[in-house]
Order: structure tokens, then sequence, then C-alpha cells
């Protein structure tokens, strides 16, 4: 069973409201914002109105989030508040209180990957307090994507506390005054940290916000598929709430990619976009940038979030640009076949100390597929890369060993599911990265030189003894010749010990030829019951 | 622990599981996004960073989580939430499949 809960999906499809795309609170959008309020929330959130707010409701205005944390608000309502309110309302009031009351660019770094579904990962650097009080159950990213008065945070203890009371008597938690830590001490230091007032949201409401319109050249990734690059082109809708894309490719195999589908602007810069590409349907969750230069972000599959990969797109304004190498990297003394990505790219290529182009095969403007050769006896090193005036500094990694594989991500979560349950299995999509010891000779040090993502064949292994003992690698999934692991099926299996689930401790294995050698990389997997609440954030 | 003897299998696991680096390892899988970290007992990993102390199969205690709200972020809090989760199937560990999740859009 296939069900989609992602809000690019859900905003995908066109409003009846009239938003002017990149003048985030314009007028017109703001007034029906304010009627939907009033229309649906005012009966418990109450409106007083002063100088210089125009509109201030109780607790909602109190609060800044990014456009998945106000749907979540307004889902959270729905359900529990019983509030009734028509799709099209909901989404042109996510859309409102995003322009309005939504989150500067600065303020989601460190935070994308949240948004981006891109959760295998260990968060790194959060607040012991923080981790402990509140990223116990879920994310420490979902905290840290808000931003709240010092009274609002200590409301959100209080709605933890009635909703959820046995918070206190978990584990790190009952081992203290869990209730007045959170609302006497963390609260304040959150509002603190993450208060509502800020300067960089103040500067970004007054600041123009990019257009976004126009034809984009994009790169990126899809597992199972490859590095792919095409255009995209964004042409306002009929309505005027967003965008209808089109995307015309390849894949690094040569395969075409094609789609089409739409995208919309959340505070000026927060593009969520949806659309199929063949039969499958993509989800985009981008920022641009102040100028509207770039789209950065990740792709991934409706029904699979975990499944994606980066997607960077570059508007054209008709200069020439290198944007990327495809591979990126050739190790010295021997020939290999790579595609130079760009945009209106003319002249003669040159490729740095060492590195000649054999054969073009190809070319265009956007993109050089060649045969290239590296000297055998020149220095290894990132090389920069030209085509006539245009410059791609360091893109091609020239190297005499490969030295180290790492494995993508380091710490990934699959769950059991399928099996003629409710729940999908969760997948997940490693990639291998290789690198060079560098200039100093040593593996593992800065200096190390990075070669890029490299194709190698998969295995999965048993964790430790005990996983080991426990048969995990023989019940727990299986990963393809992609890289994508796809675990177990779910339910009680009477073939293991106490017909445990299919759950396990694995390690997922790249190996990659280097020459005469093999060299391996490996990531800790763990395979998992099912998650039964699969929130738009985690 | 030094004075006391491990009795059982189970027990044995879980003395060898203290060690520094097994440690170091519960840290980091208890914060990849979406686990829990309440583990006593947890719902992905034990205490331990290992998969000897969970209740399994899950199913077979699930009505046990749900009741007391102790993963409300993985299972539906019958307790205030989501009262009727599970309503209809009385025995988890063999009516599995027709225990549907809490899909946040579809409310």
């Amino acid at each position: 069973m296939t069900r989609h809960i992602s809000l690019a999906g859900w905003l995908g499809k066109r409003a009846m409201v009239t938003l002017l795309v990149g003048l985030s609170a314009s007028p017109i959008f703001a007034e029906e914002g304010v009627e939907i309020l009033r229309e649906r929330c005012a009966a418990c959130h109450t409106e007083t109105t002063t100088a210089e707010e125009s509109a201030y409701f109780s607790r909602i205005s109190d609060q800044r989030k990014t456009p998945e944390g106000w749907q979540m608000t307004i889902n959270r309502m729905i359900h529990l508040r019983g509030i009734e309110i028509p799709k099209e309302e909901k989404r042109s009031l996510v859309q409102h209180l995003a322009d309005t009351q939504g989150l500067a660019p600065d303020e989601t770094e460190g935070f994308r990957y949240l948004l981006e579904q891109d959760n295998n990962r260990v968060e790194a650097g959060i607040d012991p307090d923080l981790e402990q009080m509140c990223a116990r159950c879920h994310s420490a990213a979902r905290v840290g994507l808000q931003r709240r008065t010092e009274q609002e945070w200590q409301y959100l203890v209080n709605f933890h506390m009635g909703q959820f009371p046995t918070t206190e008597l978990h584990a790190m938690a009952r081992d203290r005054e869990w209730y007045r830590l959170a609302h006497d001490e963390l609260a304040p230091k959150l509002a603190e940290r993450y208060g509502l007032k800020s300067e960089a949201w103040e500067e970004w409401l007054s600041q123009e916000k990019p257009l976004l319109k126009g034809s984009w050249r994009v790169l990126g990734f899809i597992p199972g598929k490859g590095e792919y690059d095409g255009r995209m082109t964004a042409t306002p809708d009929e309505d005027g709430n967003g965008f209808m894309l089109q995307m015309k490719g390849r894949y690094a195999d040569g395969s075409p990619l094609e789609g089409e589908g739409h995208a919309r602007v959340f505070t000026g810069y927060e593009w969520r976009g949806t659309l199929m590409l063949g039969d499958v349907e993509m989800r985009q969750v981008l920022a641009a940038d102040a100028e509207g230069e770039t789209l950065r972000g990740r792709m991934f599959l409706a029904d699979s979030r975990r499944l994606g990969g980066e997607m960077n797109a570059y508007k054209d304004h008709g200069g020439a640009e290198i944007l990327g190498i495809q591979p990126g990297y050739l190790r010295l003394g021997e020939s290999g076949e790579v595609t130079l990505i760009g945009q209106h790219l003319s002249g003669e290529v040159s490729l740095g100390e060492g590195v000649r182009v054999e054969e073009v095969l190809e070319r265009s403007d956007d993109r050089i597929r060649m045969r290239i050769s590296a000297a055998p006896e020149v220095s290894p090193g990132a090389r920069d890369v030209t085509v006539g005036e245009a410059t791609g500094d360091s893109i091609l990694a020239v190297y005499d060993r490969l030295a180290r594989l790492e494995v993508e991500p380091t710490n990934a979560l699959a769950r059991v599911g399928g099996n003629g349950g409710q729940l999908d299995k969760m997948r997940v999509a490693f990639r291998a990265v290789g690198y060079a010891a560098g200039a100093d000779g040593e593996v593992g040090t800065d200096d190390d030189l990075r070669l890029g993502y490299m194709p190698a064949d998969w295995s999965i292994i048993p964790a430790d003894e005990a996983a080991a003992h426990e048969q995990d690698a023989e019940y727990a999934g299986t990963i393809d010749a992609h890289g994508i692991f796809t675990p177990g099926d779910a339910g009680p299996n009477p073939e293991r010990p106490k017909s445990a689930n299919n759950v396990g401790r694995l390690k997922a294995v790249a190996t990659v030829d280097d020459g005469a050698d093999q060299l391996s990389g490996e990531s800790r997997l763990l395979v998992a019951v099912q998650d039964y609440v699969q929130r738009v954030l985690d | 622990m030094k004075h006391l003897k491990s009795f059982n299998k189970k027990a044995v696991q879980l003395q060898k599981a203290v060690s520094p680096e097994e440690v170091e390892d519960v840290v980091a899988m208890q914060t990849i996004v979406g686990c829990t970290a309440t583990a006593d007992p947890g719902w992905e990993i034990d205490a331990f960073g290992g998969l000897s102390s969970l209740c399994q199969p899950m199913e077979s205690d699930l009505y046990g989580c749900a009741d007391a709200c102790w993963w409300p972020a993985q299972v539906p809090d019958t307790m205030s939430t989501y009262p009727d989760w599970g309503n209809g199937v009385d025995k988890a560990n063999e009516d599995w499949r027709k225990i549907d999740g809490i899909f946040e859009d579809e409310q």
C-alpha cells in the first residue's frame, strides 16, 4: 500500500487563492489568509488589533514555522481540536502563515535535512538538554525549525504533559524533575536560541524576494537510476499559485529523464515541487538563494521519502557556466569517459595539468561528453576545468591510488514492512565515496582528496558477533547492485527464536576495484520495526 | 557488576554489551532521526544498542506500549491521542496485518 504525506505533494495541486509568487505576503493573499484565520481559528484564538500588528491571534501570532511546521499544526488542530477546514483553505492558510510567520533562510541552516526528508543521519551538535528532553522522541530539527516566545515554548511543554502524560516517566525523565526542568529551564533557553523575533526574519521580510520563473539547468542523483542532468522550466501557472514544471534531461547512462509537475514557493524561497518522472511520482524540497540564482535541496520518491538524492538547479541567464563533471575523478595513467555539465559552453576544453581530451564524443551548449586521459607521472590533485571563458574550480580529481572508501549514509535506519500489512517497507539507498590520500600521503587526514561517488559491489554483513548469532543478515533484508537495501517482511517470523521480527543490526559494505587491489567501506544499518505514526516531519 | 555472575545467556549478553565501544554505539544509534531514544525498553534498539532486550516480536506487546504512551512518535498512543487505534484487532500477534498506521495528511 502506498501513502503520500509530503507537503510538496499535498500542496502541489492548484489552490484557488491568488498568490503573487516571489512576493511573499502579498496584500491580496495576506487579506485572504487573515479572513481564514478569523473564520476557522478565531473561536479559540482571540484576535486583537494593535497599531503595530494589524491582526494578532493569540498563540498563533507568537510562533513562526516552516510550511511543513504549519501544516502539522493545522493537522493537529483538525485531529485533536476538531476544526473543520476545506482542503483549499488549508493550503491557503499554510501559504499565508509560512509567508508571514515563516523562517528566514539562515534560520533553517543546519536543519534542512528534516525538510528534505534526508533523515538517515545522527543529529550532531545538539544541546544535551534539548537532546534528552525533546529529541528523545522526535528529531531535534523539529524543534530547531520553530521560533516562539518564551511563553509559547512553555505552552508547548504543557501541551506535551497534557497530551503525553507518561513523558515524565520515561527513562531520561523519571530521574529528574522533568516538567520543572522543561518548563522553567529549557523553555527560556529555547526562547533565547529560537525566539520569535529575529533580525534575520525582519531582514528577510523586508527584502525583495527572488523571481524563480524561467529555465533552470539541473543536476542531481536518483537512487537506482544514477546521476542525471537536464533542464527544468518553471512557467507561472494560470492561477498564479506557483509554477508548471517541465523537466527534461538524461541519466549518466544515457537513458532519458522526462517529467512534468507543479511547484509552489513559500516564504519567498521554500520551493516545493511534485512531478511525475515516467510513472514515478517525485517530490522536490529546494531552497532558493536570495538572488534567485540557485535552487538547492533534494528530490525523492513520493512513496518512499528516504529514497532520493541531492538536486541543484542553476538559473539560465545566458552566460557560460561549468556546473559539474560526471564522474569527477580519473586515475593517473588511465583514460575514461566523462561528461562535463554546464550551460552555454563554447570554446576550447582545458582539463588542467597532465590531463587531456582524447576525443569529444558528443557536444552541445549544455554538455560535453568526451574521452580523457591522465598522464602517468604528474602530480595528483584537483584540477580546474575550463571551457572557453567558463571555469569549474577543482572539479576533476586526478589520483594515484584509491585510499579510502566511505559509505553514505554512515548511519541508516530501515524498517520492515509489506507482507500483507498496512505499512510499506522503508528502504535505504547507500552510495560509496572514494578518497585519495592527498599530498601528505596519509589516509584519514584533512587533505584527503575527495574523488566522488563511485560504482561499487554491495553486500550486507552482521554488525557484530551478537548480530551474527541472531542471523540478522539472513533475515533482516537484502541489498541490490545499486546499493538499495530492502528490509525484510513485517510480522512475527516463526523461523526466528521467539518468532522475532525480521529486525537486525547490519553493516552495508561497498567494495570497489582499484587496479589490482580491492577497497571496502561500510556503514551501520539498523533494521527496525514499523513506524506507526508517520508525520510530515519526524 | 564484577561481583555478580550472569545467570543466563541474555544476562551474559547484557554484561558484555557494557563496554565503552558499545556504549558509544548506543549513543550514536539512539539519535538517528526517526528513532526514539526511550529505551526502557526501546522501540528500535535497546539501552545497550542491541536488540536482545526489545519486546520481540513487537506485536506480542504492542498495545502495552500504545496504552502507556511509551513511544508516542512511533506508536499511536491510545491513552489520549488515538484512542481508537487498534480497535477490532484484539490479537495483534495474530492479526497484525490489519493494524494501520497514522498518516498525518489523511486526517
